[in-house]
């Protein structure tokens, strides 16, 4: 791995950092219905208003505005909650933490099963196997999450059988066995998704590279037939799928969001729909620009890794 | 040259053939029925023999290779005869008998070393893996015994070679290391697929050459299938050309070029260019140039103001640097050259698809830049590109594709656009009504018919063609090039031949004009080909590639060149 | 359309759009019941003769109320698209035709966008814009776009370099004709595609904002609105859920499928 490559797509994710930096402001400050008014209500008297604004420093020009959010930011202070009059990290912390958790285990649970079951679809092709791995895939990415949770939760979670618990936390330090049984619906239901797009998208990548020549050549070596696909096919055909891994990691987040609600999951999403609700800002600007962080990050590490898998990715 | 001295001549034929094939048929199973792949293929190769399976794309040489290493598609079925390897029937064996065979006992060298070599592992351990595979060796023996085996293919450097991935070699080194890879393990027989076709012509070249001493060192039969007669007379002793299929004739290389019996051997013999059968019309008389490049310079991906910050020594890539040259009117200038060399990128700044340094001159205007080039230039100077499959428009019927030059530069009343186009396609020797069809419901030939009638639709007085022949197979080519002619004859337009092939170029070119890595190095008059004042690399690539011979010039069929 | 029904996939696709565009056109018309009507006798049931899909928590027909869902579902997924495909289309092409400075600047800002997971975009600009089915499409479409304009882009770049383009070039061609006769119509397979297998996304996001209260209001008969309402009851009558879900996954697999029979008709590395 070449250090150049490293430190060029380094830089480029700082840059997105800096754009997504700008729009999560943008959008949050320019948009109609600003913070002093989402605070006071619509029934505000017009001087309580200023007042507020310029507690809040909303009378500045936006240009300083940004600036000193975007500073405090690189302190790691992200303002005060309008809502709980609590420092915004403190708060994002701990349900930082927790969504990683959960995020951490499902990406885990997905990639330990869909990459095994693409593989097995693409050797199996036009076969009944290969066929019912593909349906059974193609229902899975057209099932919303609040779908999947809910029938996840009338299967399992029925007050008469308790076979898992329908929803809450346990801290893992508290109760491990606890945790673990806590995240086993929540991660299922992100993992679901995402199995069947990363099983489909490794199988169409090694389907074609069992056809290309390296592989036919390979094969007329007379390497036996499991090394052919070990050493000669999945490398190939794993570099594409990390990829859409790494895309589908955006996904990921995005779910997270509904199935925190849904499983009452003490998470980013929950606190971010908590925040929405109660039109909290600055903890809404600090729950964005973490999740684009890590998944900018994530996706910096998915490309260090296909610089890994595919030598010809560190030199372009 | 020691190369070109044919050593396989005459084997005793008392031992049992390497390769026996015997009336063999194989046939797909499509939804339409069965289609016969290959009908009734017999063949035999003796050990230290090498035989060439001649045939056009499409023609099943391909598929007959696949049938012996039995690496088929699951809808192809044997429907006959037999495959022997040393007396050993490879129809009915097993996949384990398969894999143990493979790369022993028959090997395979692929047309494209780009595709054919795995991007991700590293030469040293695809050459190795055969080794350990099948000669038992242990990683550290393969290595060295790896080494040895690409010095033995004139690789320099093979300790390091072994440690790079392909994409870090040029194609003639990777072709070197699957050449290595093919006789690592002193097979019985190695197919050799069009092994050449995708190198450049010096490399190709030397390609041969290594394959001809490889092949006297190790005493392998071979089977080289390739669609370019000239080649075959360099390395075969026997031939076999295929048809649809079918094996149409076979024999000795002097009976089968001597005396060919099927038509279509004759067909593909005729088409072959010899330098000898001038197509070109008379040279011009005029000493006006039509044309001028000055100093003409295209330079690529001049380097951001960010790369220049950290890398002083950044520059940006000259296509193509101080080219000077001239066409006459009525004359047709050759431009060969090998890939790189910069022969298409100046042929896209005279269009206006490159921006340019110097200066073009066209009938006494003069231009310093493309945004300089109006209509009447554009009319003017006319191109027609390599592919026809990417060269036409497939949304827009091809009336539709003719009629634009018509329209655009209001040659000719709307009401009589039809008209038009129907002599354009008889001009080009198509029938009327394909002005209806669609592009992909023509052949390549035909296509680039069209793309040619497109050209000359706006009258043009140059036209620059860049390697038009070039995808296209020898028996289309010699027609295409014929029609080329035929047109400028009408016209008395003047013509840029871009090319690689020197046989062709030869034929059809009053002048020459060679480029190497982005310069002009040398300009010859056609008649001066010969002459030993020529560029040493104009000499390299005129000896690289052997003239064919007539039929009756019997006795050695590719002389060298003086 | 032949190639699109050779493969059992696209024979799927079809058969689910063909009913659920059926269910669209005339679900309103031939619902048996009021699908807001109240039946305080039949409430929370399980599919039975007058009931074929089951009642919900006040007795309404779930049936019914699936099918006066449709137009709406179906048509906020088709909206939303078609404003987010039109306009990242028109920004990727032009991005794609300029190059240069202004290609670059215009992928960097789509890039920023893009580093955004989509439903948190979508949430952020359904929040700002009010909730509503109008805000909910609108956020989807400026969703969809900086992706869209990617792939209208990349699509443009392809067939920029094809020796047609090329030729017309040469020829001295406008460069309206040019994009708008030589580019245009080569590029727009891969958009096509992109556009039909989005049409499940917005739907799937569009349900999901109902769901959470953010997109369709009470007592609309959107679908993701109705998993809503039912998910307390979810135990007592685990129908008043699945029907709706169902409804939903359907129709997302119909375009999904579709749209990918739709690419290997267009691929020609497939095709025949």
């Amino acid at each position: 791995m070449s250090l150049a490559y490293f430190l060029r797509r380094l830089g480029a994710v700082l840059a997105v950092l800096c754009i997504v930096s700008v729009a999560v402001f943008a959008i949050t400050t320019i948009l109609p219905g600003n913070a002093a008014l989402m605070i006071l209500g619509e029934n505000a008297s017009a001087e309580n208003l200023a007042a507020m604004e310029r507690q809040l420093g909303l009378d500045q020009p936006v240009l300083v505005q940004y600036l000193h959010w975007v500073g405090g930011v690189l302190h790691g202070d992200f303002g005060t909650s309008l809502r709980l009059q609590l420092p915004v990290a403190q708060i994002v912390g701990e349900a930082f933490w927790n969504s990683m958790a959960l995020a951490a285990i499902a990406l885990v649970g997905v990639t330990v099963i869909a990459i095994p079951l693409g593989t097995f679809a693409a050797l199996k092709r036009g076969t009944i196997w290969d066929l019912g791995i593909g349906l059974i895939s193609y229902v899975g990415t057209a099932l919303p999450e609040f779908v999947t949770a809910t029938l996840l939760l009338v299967f399992f979670a029925d007050p008469v059988r308790q076979l898992l618990p329908a929803g809450g936390f346990v801290a893992p330090a508290e109760d491990f066995g606890g945790f673990i049984k806590h995240a086993i619906l929540p991660s299922a239901t992100l993992g679901l998704i995402l199995m069947a797009h990363i099983s489909r998208q490794v199988r169409s990548e090694l389907s074609e590279v069992l056809t290309s020549d390296y592989v036919r050549a390979a094969r007329l070596k007379g390497v036996p037939e499991g090394r052919v696909i070990r050493r000669h096919a999945l490398p190939n055909s794993l570099a594409p799928a990390v990829a859409v891994i790494s895309l589908d990691i955006g996904y990921l987040l995005g779910g997270i969001i509904v199935v925190e609600e849904i499983f009452a999951w003490p998470g980013l999403g929950r606190l971010l729909i908590y925040a929405l609700q109660n039109r909290d800002l600055p903890v809404i600007q600090a729950v964005t620009l973490l999740l684009a962080v890590v998944y900018a990050i994530t996706n910096l590490i998915a490309d260090l890794i296909i610089a890994k898998l595919d030598p010809r990715v560190r030199y372009a | 040259m020691g190369s070109r001295i044919r050593t396989d001549r005459g084997k005793p034929q008392s031992e049992a053939p390497v390769l026996d094939v015997r009336h063999y048929s194989m046939a797909y199973d499509t939804e339409a029925g069965t289609t016969t792949a290959l009908d009734d293929v017999s063949l035999m190769i003796w050990r230290g023999e090498t035989h060439a399976l001649v045939g056009e794309s499409g023609s099943g040489k391909s598929t007959l290779a696949w049938a012996i290493t039995r690496y088929m598609a699951e809808n192809a079925r044997d429907t006959g005869g037999a495959i022997l390897l040393s007396g050993e029937d490879m129809i009915g064996k097993g996949r384990a008998e398969l894999e143990a065979l493979r790369g022993r006992r028959i090997a395979m060298v692929y047309q494209d070393p780009s595709s054919s070599l795995n991007p991700t592992m590293r030469l040293g351990e695809q050459l190795t893996e055969v080794l350990i595979r099948h000669r038992g060796m242990t990683k550290t023996e393969a290595w060295v015994e790896g080494e040895a085996a690409l010095a033995r293919t004139g690789i320099v450097k093979p300790a390091e070679m072994m440690m790079r991935y392909p994409h870090e070699c040029s194609g003639g080194e990777k072709q070197r290391v699957v050449i290595a890879t093919a006789f690592a393990c002193n097979p019985e027989l190695i197919i050799f697929d069009e092994p050449t076709t995708a190198l450049d012509i010096l490399t190709a070249n030397q390609i041969l050459d290594l394959f001809i001493r490889l092949r006297e060192e190790t005493g392998v039969a071979a089977l080289y299938i390739t669609h370019d007669l000239g080649l075959v007379a360099r390395i075969a002793s026997k031939v076999s050309v295929i048809h649809k299929g079918k094996i149409v004739e076979q024999g000795d290389l002097e009976t089968v070029f001597g005396a060919p019996e099927h038509p279509y051997t004759r067909k593909l013999l005729a088409a072959l260019p010899r330098p000898e059968d001038r197509l070109a019309l008379p040279a011009p008389t005029e000493d006006t140039p039509l044309f001028e490049a000055r100093d003409v310079g295209v330079q690529y991906n001049a380097p951001g103001w960010l790369t220049r910050l950290l890398d002083k020594s950044a520059a940006a890539h000259w296509g193509a640097r101080n080219i000077t040259l001239d066409v006459r009117p009525g004359e047709l200038l050759g431009i060969v050259g090998e890939s790189g060399s910069g022969k298409s990128t100046i042929a896209k700044a005279a269009t206006g698809l490159n921006p340019f340094e110097g200066e073009i001159r066209f009938v006494g205007r003069s231009f310093a830049s493309r945004d300089a080039f109006d209509r009447k230039y554009r009319r003017d100077v006319q191109i027609i590109f390599q592919h026809p499959d990417s060269s036409l428009n497939p949304r827009e019927t091809i009336g539709g594709i003719l009629s634009r030059p018509l329209k655009l530069y209001k040659l000719c009343p709307a009401g009589e656009v039809r008209q038009r186009v129907r002599e354009l396609l008889e001009m080009v020797l198509l029938p009327a009504d394909y002005a209806s069809r669609y592009p992909h419901q023509l052949s390549g030939g035909e296509k680039q018919r069209v793309a040619i009638a497109r050209a000359f639709a706006a009258e043009p007085r140059l036209v620059i063609c860049d390697e038009i022949t070039a995808a296209l197979d020898v028996s289309v080519q010699a027609a295409v090039a014929r029609l080329l002619v035929d047109l400028q004859k009408r016209s008395g337009a003047a013509c840029i031949f871009i090319t690689h092939d020197l046989n062709l170029i030869r034929q059809l070119a009053h002048r020459i004009v060679v480029f190497q890595r982005g310069a002009l190095v040398d300009a010859f008059d056609v008649a001066d080909a010969g002459s030993p004042e020529r560029h040493p690399y104009t000499q390299a690539l005129l000896n690289a590639v052997p003239v064919p011979h007539r039929p009756e010039d019997q006795p050695d069929l590719m002389e060298p060149q003086a | 359309m032949r190639k699109i029904l050779k493969s059992p996939t696209g024979i799927i696709g079809v058969i689910l759009l063909t009913i659920v565009l059926f269910a669209t056109v005339f679900g309103p018309w031939i619902a048996p019941y009021d699908p807001q009507a109240f039946d305080a006798r039949a409430r929370l049931q399980g599919p039975s003769m007058a009931h074929w899909l089951g009642t919900d928590q006040y007795g309404r027909d779930l049936l019914s109320r699936i099918l006066s869902g449709a137009p709406s579902t179906v048509a906020f997924g088709l909206g939303a698209t078609i404003l987010g495909v039109g306009v990242g289309s028109v920004i990727g092409v032009i991005a794609g035709v300029a190059g240069g400075r202004t290609d670059s600047i215009i992928m960097r800002i789509l890039d920023g966008m893009l580093a955004m997971p989509e439903l948190l975009f979508t949430l952020l600009i359904v929040t700002f814009l009010g909730g509503g089915t109008t805000q909910a499409m609108l956020a989807v479409a400026v969703t969809f776009t900086p992706g869209m304009a990617r792939i209208a882009r990349s699509a443009v770049l392809s067939v920029r370099t094809r020796e047609y383009v090329l030729a017309a070039q040469a020829r001295g061609e406008s460069r309206a004709w040019i994009v708008g006769r030589e580019v245009l119509p080569n590029a727009l397979g891969p958009i096509i595609v992109e556009a039909t297998i989005r049409v499940s996304f917005a739907i799937m996001i569009g349900a999901t904002l109902g769901f959470l209260g953010l997109g369709a209001q009470p007592p609309s008969t959107e679908w993701g609105l109705m998993v809503a309402e039912a998910r307390q009851f979810m135990f007592r009558n685990p129908w008043c859920v699945a029907v709706p879900g169902l409804a939903i996954a359907i129709t997302a697999l119909g375009f999904n499928l579709f749209g990918d029979a739709l690419r290997d008709a267009f691929d020609p590395k497939r095709g025949h």
